[in-house]
């Protein structure tokens, strides 16, 4: 009798660990034309703001970088901090919560990388201001 | 007769230089008991404050009566995230253990605020807060600095709370000095 609930618990905590992974999103096209990473983490209960970082971070890229982000010229990263599998990741950006970075890339190698996480929440009552302003921030690191 | 007029008339100013006199004494005595007074008050407010270094008494007066507050404001919004209530929780913490004496000075002083609250429409906006934000004010000399941790308080306030208190005590240590 104990077993089948047993079975059935850990099936429902596996299906809730890979639910929650596959809320993560990672686009990363061609490694070798890379130029730019976008970093958006995120705690696992978001509050709406967080919810609108991560829409006008989306919106910014498929507006107006959609041709770079398929060829691998800039990549995306939208990442639960909470998970154990992001740990590492977590830790290389000092990512403990919600946290917006751009890493710029040269030759493979991680370059110059800047935390925007302060100007997010500043600006993101104003999505036009804020769409903008991270185009103009995006465009410099690809010049 | 004429003696006794020139007699009344001394006597009559005689008087008045008296009277003049004396209450030119008592309005220097008044002055200077307020002066005292002053004083007393300024050194005993100065007095209640921790000594920083060997300077004579006069110049530690000196130095104290012009020493820069830090205002520390929590922003918030109506329906609060764990973020939001992290960072309070920590900010609080902060204050508590390494400014409690500057607390009770009212050199730090904490501001907690609904910005959803049209109490608070001003402070909101002459910071620009619109949601949660937390924000270090220095006050020195009728100028103020002001120093914008929302994003700090984001990223560690819930699951790096010792990074957190770390930034904002080297902040608020730096806006005291």
């Amino acid at each position: 009798m104990k077993k089948p609930v047993i079975i059935t618990f850990l099936l429902l905590l596996s299906v809730g660990v890979f639910s929650q992974k596959s809320n993560d999103t990672i686009i990363a096209n061609n490694a070798k034309n890379l130029r730019l990473k976008v970093f958006y983490f995120h705690i696992t209960n978001r509050c709406n703001t967080c919810f609108s970082i991560e829409k006008y971070v989306r919106q910014t890229i498929d507006n107006n970088f959609a041709n770079q982000l398929e060829l691998g010229i800039v990549d995306l990263y939208i990442m639960n901090c909470e998970l154990p599998d992001n740990r590492d990741m977590v830790k290389k950006y000092d990512a403990y919560g919600a946290t917006l970075a751009l890493t710029s890339f040269v030759n493979g190698k991680e370059d110059i990388s800047e935390d925007l996480t302060g100007w997010a929440f500043k600006k993101v009552h104003d999505p036009d201001i804020f769409i903008a302003e991270l185009k103009s921030k995006i465009e410099e690191f690809l010049k | 007769m004429k003696k006794i007029f020139a007699l009344n008339l001394l006597a009559l100013v005689l008087t008045t230089l008296l009277f003049f006199g004396c209450n030119q004494t008592n309005n220097k005595t008044e002055e200077k008991v307020s002066d005292d007074t002053i004083a007393q008050v300024e050194q005993k407010s100065i007095d209640s404050l921790p000594a920083t270094d060997s300077t004579d008494k006069k110049g530690v007066v000196e130095q104290k009566i012009d020493l820069p507050k830090v205002l520390v404001y929590n922003f918030h919004i109506t329906n609060r995230c764990v973020s939001c209530i992290a960072i309070e929780k920590a900010t609080t913490k902060t204050l508590n253990t390494y400014f409690s004496s500057e607390l009770k000075q009212g050199r730090v002083k904490q501001f907690i605020l609904n910005v959803d609250e049209d109490a608070n429409a001003k402070i909101a906006e002459k910071y620009q807060a619109f949601g949660s934000g937390l924000y270090v004010t220095r006050v020195f000399k009728g100028k103020e600095t002001t120093t914008d941790l929302t994003g700090d308080g984001f990223k560690f306030a819930k699951n790096k709370e010792e990074k957190f208190i770390e930034i904002l005590k080297n902040r608020i240590t730096e806006y005291l000095k």
